[in-house]
């Protein structure tokens, strides 16, 4: 903000200042100004998200059904949840799906990065094909997923069959052992772009003397990489990785649409489980605000450390 | 790789006395270059394969008969490519419902984020007043709380005012995503206009506002096109809320509609598909035409992951 430094309005200043003169001045004033342009804004977020965060946390001591106004129950809806073993059993699937998810997103993202930043033929446009299913809707590829894991007729099967590879054909997503390896590929699949976006730009904004100068050094190609590359992007890579583990934590669509948790919660993810409980069937809101509110803790860590990493760089 | 790279391996060579040395050193760079180059060529056909097959798949199966889809006749490549599965969406489903409450939404939205967003990203980068670096706080922080957090209790508050299963109320909602990210992107393209300028605005007659209007919109032309790209396509793609919120076909946007399709019939994959492909066609469009602009946003704020 240092490099910014706001500037002063030149308001005439005179002994003999008419009531409109003093209104104008007022309001044209930097503060009012400044409070009066942010103020829809800050009702923006007052409305749509502090409050309904705080309602979510009232909501966590309640027995509360929709439309019903809430009943305090204490510590209830915490000790049932914590009792429970599809909770338990969320918590650790959520834990791994987010951290297989996120990790072999960033392994893949980092090579198509790599790779594309070397020189080639036609380069831009591999790129460019690359990072579609970064823009395409979630659910659409979702949708296509589910199509493409059919049991019956999908195309997995289907070439599986012609290879004479498999006689049976195999229920990706209703097999306990292969239902959460299903839905991380296409976690996978759709979010690697993120990263390779991410880490392309970072690899082309490192200056090319510096490779020059480690070769002149003698440093091989991986000392390069090791000494040169990998330092410099790191600042990418903790802003790339908390990002994507809050929102591949928190995402519903891909588990709803592929599985909705099943089967027998083996693929059962906090969002899903909270979506759930709250809508579908028993309507115990409350229930679903605490599953919610459990994680809360860990991504408020992963918020407050990305809002002071990005905050800095963006005054740098 | 580069002309700088030859030249600096010219004047390297050109030392006297480290001549043998340097090229065995220039040898031995050549070719692990040259296997690195063609390990990257491998990888990059491993991936454009992963990425290009579900591409495949969704594309062939909107263009197939129903027996080629299901079935001992199902095939991988369409024998009698057919639109069939499009014309069956228009005339069979509500698509067109969805397909207008989606740009209804998404446009309103970033309508109304657009403005509500220069306002507070100005105010923020430019006008100095206390509390203005906690307000900044704040944006970013609420940007980052995601919507699984909060569609609880915005469904109940949304119910109370009676905005379930309407437009409006869907267009209001996707606002406390929207805003907090616009105004974060902006604030730092607003900060980039020199500040000579707009002073020169205030010395000629301008006021704060004229200044933002006439002086500072124009000149961060690109930003507000990568911001309009970034809410419409979240308002676009959005799920969660689109799926709470609705209940009837009259107020479902693309995603929670193709989504609730699925639930209805077993064999409806082919026009399923169909919609599908249409339905990610403005996003991926808009991407393509914009890339470099969203590429340079994304490293600037941060997206979606």
């Amino acid at each position: 903000m240092a490099t910014s430094a706001p500037v002063s309005i030149p308001i005439p200043s005179g002994p003999a200042l008419s009531w409109q003169d003093r209104i104008q001045r007022f309001l044209l004033r930097d503060s009012t100004l400044g409070y009066l342009f942010l103020l829809p804004a800050l009702l923006v977020i007052l409305g749509l998200v502090a409050y309904p965060f705080v309602n979510a946390i009232v909501m966590t001591f309640q027995a509360k059904t929709a439309g019903a106004p809430g009943r305090f129950i204490g510590l209830g809806n915490y000790r049932e949840l914590l009792a429970s073993e599809q909770f338990l059993r969320t918590v650790f699937n959520t834990f791994v799906y987010t951290i297989v998810g996120v990790g072999v997103k960033f392994c893949l993202g980092l090579s198509m990065a790599l790779v594309l930043n070397q020189e080639r033929f036609c380069n831009n446009l591999f790129r460019s094909f690359l990072l579609i299913p970064w823009a395409i809707p979630t659910v659409m590829s979702a949708l296509n997923w589910r199509w493409i894991f059919d049991d019956a007729s999908g195309l997995i099967n289907n070439v599986l069959v012609r290879l004479n590879l498999i006689d049976e054909t195999i229920s990706w997503l209703s097999n306990p052992h292969l239902a959460m390896l299903s839905v991380l590929m296409v976690v996978v699949w759709q979010g690697t772009p993120f990263f390779t976006m991410s880490f392309l730009a970072g690899l082309q904004a490192i200056p090319k003397e510096l490779y020059e100068a480690a070769e002149i050094d003698g440093a091989s190609v991986l000392q390069q990489f090791f000494y040169v590359t990998l330092p410099r992007l790191r600042p990418i890579f903790i802003t790339a990785v908390m990002l994507s583990a809050i929102l591949t934590s928190a995402s519903i669509q891909f588990v709803y649409i592929l599985t909705n948790g099943g089967p027998s919660d083996r693929t059962m993810i906090f969002p899903v489980l909270s979506y759930n409980l709250a809508l579908g069937g028993a309507q115990r809101l409350g229930m679903g605000a605490t599953v919610s509110l459990f994680f809360f803790p860990v991504l408020v860590v992963f918020i407050i450390f990305l809002t002071r990493r990005m905050l800095r760089e963006k005054e740098e | 790789m580069t002309p700088s790279m030859t030249t600096s391996r010219r004047a390297l060579q050109a030392i006297p006395g480290k001549w043998g040395k340097s090229t065995k050193l220039t040898l031995s760079m050549t070719t692990s270059r040259r296997a690195i180059k063609g390990l990257g060529n491998v990888v990059l056909v491993l991936m454009l394969l992963w990425t290009a097959i579900p591409f495949y798949w969704m594309i062939a199966t909107s263009l197939k008969h129903d027996k080629e889809i299901y079935g001992y006749e199902a095939t991988l490549i369409p024998q009698q490519p057919t639109w069939d599965n499009y014309a069956t969406v228009f005339r069979e489903t509500p698509y067109l419902l969805y397909l207008r409450n989606s740009v209804v939404v998404a446009v309103g939205s970033t309508v109304l984020s657009m403005i509500i967003a220069c306002l507070g990203a100005y105010a923020i980068a430019r006008l100095n007043f206390p509390g203005r670096a906690f307000l900044a706080r704040g944006l970013v922080f609420t940007y980052l709380v995601p919507t699984s957090l909060l569609f609880i209790p915005m469904f109940a508050m949304m119910s109370a005012l009676r905005l379930t299963d309407s437009l409006h109320g869907l267009t209001i909602a996707y606002l406390g995503f929207d805003v907090p990210f616009c105004t974060w992107l902006l604030m730092g393209y607003f900060k980039s206009v020199p500040v000579e300028l707009e002073e020169a605005a205030l010395v000629d007659g301008c006021n704060r506002v004229t200044a933002l209007v006439r002086v500072v919109l124009p000149l961060a032309l690109p930003a507000l096109v990568v911001v309009t790209f970034f809410s419409f396509t979240h308002a676009w793609n959005e799920f969660l809320y689109a799926h709470v919120f609705t209940s009837t076909n009259s107020a479902r946007t693309l995603t929670t509609g193709l989504a609730n399709f699925m639930s209805q019939d077993v064999f409806f994959w082919g026009p399923l598909m169909a919609s599908t492909i249409m339905s990610a066609l403005p996003p991926v469009l808009m991407f393509l035409v914009l890339q470099r602009w969203v590429v340079q946003g994304l490293t600037l704020g941060g997206v979606k992951g």
